[in-house]
């Protein structure tokens, strides 16, 4: 059984990453607070009497059923609004793109320029992150940011392994190619990786 | 003999594609972790990197959570005390409360026994009284245990 000191420093480790990684899920900051508040809440109500071993794993799911939870709803909420709203005030569909966000990245510098192109080249991976297929970023953020192995991710995603893999490839490729058209040649980027196969979702 | 040349060839060819086929798979694997940490990298500075109402929010929850557990646990905490004081062993003491079973048996022994005891002081205080009424009674005691007696009081 965990203590709430357990959960708490539990919570602390995970919390940034899973605000963040929801937000690049759902695309709102608010709505993501409200997610990860949920899934910490369901961890306390449903499962802490677990051990705290088990935390990690539970909290992804939780955290992943959530987020399906909220695009439920907001699918319901959109067709809503599609049907009331008429034809007025229809989106950009795609992101502004400002040409100087294109800047590679420099790796050891604390000068407010290096800084400032780090910045843009974070907001570029958010952005490229964000237009992920859901299961391919899900698959990404389990597998490479949360540091499960296949098994795990396979898990929580409800898939077999194999099918994470292909995710993971397919998100890694997609994340490439979209930060390569940007200019961004220094993430460790292949030519031949980006090019030759690409991203299929 | 040169047919089977050609397959030891073909075969070796093939073989060598396979390793070939390995290794790229092999490279493009490490080029993939390679660009996911490096992305990774930069996505934690940024998960770092939060406003100051987003970090206080995420505390509030934080401790709604830790708060709800403690409640859980403080609520079933207190529901088992209730059954545990209820329990008759834990008037015992701490050490009869955790081996239950030896000190169920105990105590039904325990009670078994008085019970016992009761009985039998019951018993003999009762035949006591009897003997002291056959003696005090007007009749001898020895026609209490005469048949004819008997049959003579439901005739009469």
């Amino acid at each position: 059984m965990a203590t709430p000191k357990e959960l708490s420093d539990f919570l602390i480790a995970v919390e940034r990453r899973a605000f963040k990684q929801t937000a690049y899920a759902v695309r709102d900051d608010h709505a993501a607070l409200d997610i990860v508040q949920d899934a910490m809440m369901k961890l306390a109500e449903k499962y802490g009497n677990n051990p705290v071993t088990e935390f990690p794993m539970l909290f992804q799911r939780i955290l992943q059923n959530t987020m399906r939870d909220y695009w439920r709803r907001q699918k319901v909420r959109n067709l809503w609004t599609t049907l009331l709203s008429s034809f007025g005030g229809s989106s950009d569909g795609g992101e502004e793109r400002d040409p100087l966000d294109t800047i590679d990245v420099e790796d050891d510098s604390d000068e407010p320029s290096a800084q400032l192109a780090r910045s843009q080249t974070i907001g570029l991976i958010e952005r490229a992150l964000e237009k992920l297929p859901a299961r391919q970023r899900e698959a990404f953020v389990l597998r490479y940011w949360e540091e499960m192995d296949v098994a795990e991710t396979a898990s929580i995603m409800g898939c077999s392994d194999g099918s994470v893999k292909t995710h993971c490839s397919r998100a890694v490729r997609a994340l490439a190619a979209e930060l390569k058209k940007q200019g961004l040649d220094k993430l460790g980027l292949s030519g031949d990786m980006v090019t030759n196969k690409g991203s299929k979702s | 003999m040169n047919t089977h040349k050609n397959k030891t060839t073909k075969v070796t060819e093939k073989a060598k594609d396979s390793n070939v086929m390995d290794d790229t798979r092999d490279t493009e694997l490490m080029v993939e972790t390679q660009i996911a940490n490096n992305i990774i990298d930069l996505l934690n500075h940024r998960a770092q990197d939060l406003t100051s109402a987003e970090v206080q929010r995420l505390s509030a929850a934080r401790s709604l959570a830790v708060t709800q557990l403690t409640n859980l646990q403080t609520q079933a905490a207190s529901h088992h005390g209730v059954n545990q004081s209820g329990h008759v062993l834990q008037w015992f003491g701490h050490h009869v409360g955790q081996h239950k079973i030896m000190s169920s048996a105990l105590l039904v022994a325990a009670m078994l026994l008085a019970f016992f005891v009761v009985q039998q002081f019951s018993f003999k205080h009762n035949l006591e009284n009897s003997d002291a009424f056959l003696l005090a009674s007007d009749l001898p005691p020895e026609a209490y245990a005469d048949k004819g007696f008997n049959a003579w009081l439901d005739s009469n």
